[in-house]
């Protein structure tokens, strides 16, 4: 977020959502799930360990949502994350300082 | 639509349905587009002028708009300095580029440490409102399916090799964020203004499966 | 045959990472009707009749056969008909009977 912050007396609480979970530089763990239907997050991420570069900002609407017809609602955020290539393919051939970056929506990252 | 600067298969399309004689009857896929648009502009839905205007909108996004941007960066530190800050702004305030696909833009710097490449596996997400229309081969399989797991193999098949010791950093597009690639400015390209600069930078350099070259493209110069 | 339950969880465009034939770097100049089909597109989600993830969650549920056999553009239409026709904005007789009026255009 880039909003100054409140000064501590006025106690200003957000809703729910409103602000991110996580912050540039947590270690995460992308969700091992095998949903139905439409999602965003491809297969290869699935379990995979990374690291949050940025909090995309504004919050949006969660684009698997999205996908079938509601166009407003719940909005959080999308995180940018980076993954050393190595993590993702065990076999990967390319230079160890390979890496990948994608945005994943809150609601499919774990705290590691 | 640009062509490919490649100069093998250029008359291979995606599908053989993409060939269409005009003087016959048009294909079933043509005629339900027709069918459609006009079903729900006749409900007032949208209007006729509405598609209309789009066209014109999509005609007037081409390579050569996120040339004028690199081109710009390349010339212009401040610049430089808020399109890696925030893509879509500076666009939008030094360009007047209108993001119509309500997308952001995370404009990826290439440098002596990093190249960026982008891609998307999942569809066919692009920067439509700085680059246009993407090419076909970036909404293929081959491209999708391989840039994220041997983006170096992939990037030796577009003629293009780095070194190991530079970062190869592939941006897979999934949400509402796009990615435009600032490639390297070519070295001898000092004395050069910045519409001649513009003039090196290709779509597939924006894409970062090449790199700018002083060769393509600066025939005053050579 | 091998457990089916890969079909319902791998959505048939997730495939990054899966192997794939040397990138053959073509494209083409968009037909008429194609780049109206684009602007069709754009226009559906600009008044959130058809969002662009309900478009792209509409390919996808064409299945991996005629994602592998359709162009492009040939999916999004189909797809934009089905999901027209699940929203009850259109109905099958609209569509057969618009259709062959347009047919009746060329004959």
């Amino acid at each position: 977020m880039t909003a100054r912050p409140a000064p501590k007396s006025l106690q200003i609480v957000s809703a729910f959502g409103e602000a991110p979970i996580f912050k540039a530089g947590d270690e995460v763990r992308i969700a091992d799930r095998m949903p139905v239907g439409h999602y965003r997050v491809p297969r290869y991420l699935r379990k995979k360990i990374g690291r949050v570069e940025a909090v995309v900002e504004p919050a949006f609407v969660d684009n698997e949502e999205e996908g079938y017809g509601r166009n407003a609602g719940s909005r959080r955020h999308y995180y940018r994350i980076a993954f050393p290539m190595i993590e993702l393919w065990p076999d990967y051939t390319g230079s160890p300082k390979d890496g990948l970056r994608i945005e994943v929506f809150e609601s499919w990252i774990e705290r590691v | 639509m640009t062509h490919t600067e490649h100069d093998h298969d250029h008359n291979e399309h995606d599908h053989p349905h993409a060939e269409i004689n005009q003087t016959e009857k048009p294909t079933y896929y043509d005629m339900l587009e027709t069918a459609i648009r006009e079903l729900l502009i006749e409900r007032k839905l949208f209007e006729a002028d509405e598609i209309r205007r789009q066209i014109e909108v999509l005609d007037s996004r081409t390579p050569a708009l996120g040339a004028k941007v690199v081109a710009r960066a390349w010339i212009d530190p401040n610049f430089r300095k808020r399109l890696l800050a925030n893509g879509r702004t500076a666009c939008e305030e030094d360009f007047g580029i209108t993001f119509y696909d309500d997308t952001e833009l995370i404009v990826l710097e290439n440098t002596d440490k990093v190249h960026n490449l982008i891609v998307c596996t999942l569809c066919s997400c692009y920067p439509r409102p700085v680059l246009g229309l993407p090419p076909d081969w970036y909404k293929l399989k081959p491209y999708r399916a391989r840039a994220v797991s041997e983006p170096r193999k992939v990037l030796a098949e577009f003629g293009t090799t780095i070194p190991d010791d530079v970062e190869v950093r592939v941006s897979d597009s999934t949400a509402m964020v796009r990615y435009l690639v600032l490639p390297k400015r070519p070295k001898g390209t000092e004395t050069f203004t910045e519409e001649e600069l513009a003039d090196l930078v290709t779509r597939d350099a924006m894409i970062g499966v090449v790199e700018p070259k002083l060769e393509n493209g600066s025939a005053a110069h050579v | 045959m091998s457990d089916s339950s890969e079909l319902v969880i791998r959505l048939p465009n997730d495939i990054g990472g899966m192997p794939a034939d040397p990138i053959n770097p073509i494209d083409h100049d968009l037909a008429p009707w194609e780049k109206r089909c684009h602007a069709l597109a754009d226009v559906l989600d600009f008044h959130k009749i058809i969002n662009t993830e309900e478009k792209r969650c509409g390919v996808e549920a064409l299945g991996a056969e005629m994602i592998g056999k359709l162009s492009y553009y040939e999916r999004w239409i189909v797809a934009f008909s089905n999901i027209l026709l699940r929203k009850g904005i259109l109905t099958p007789t609209d569509i057969a009977l618009k259709m062959k009026e347009v047919a009746a255009r060329y004959s």
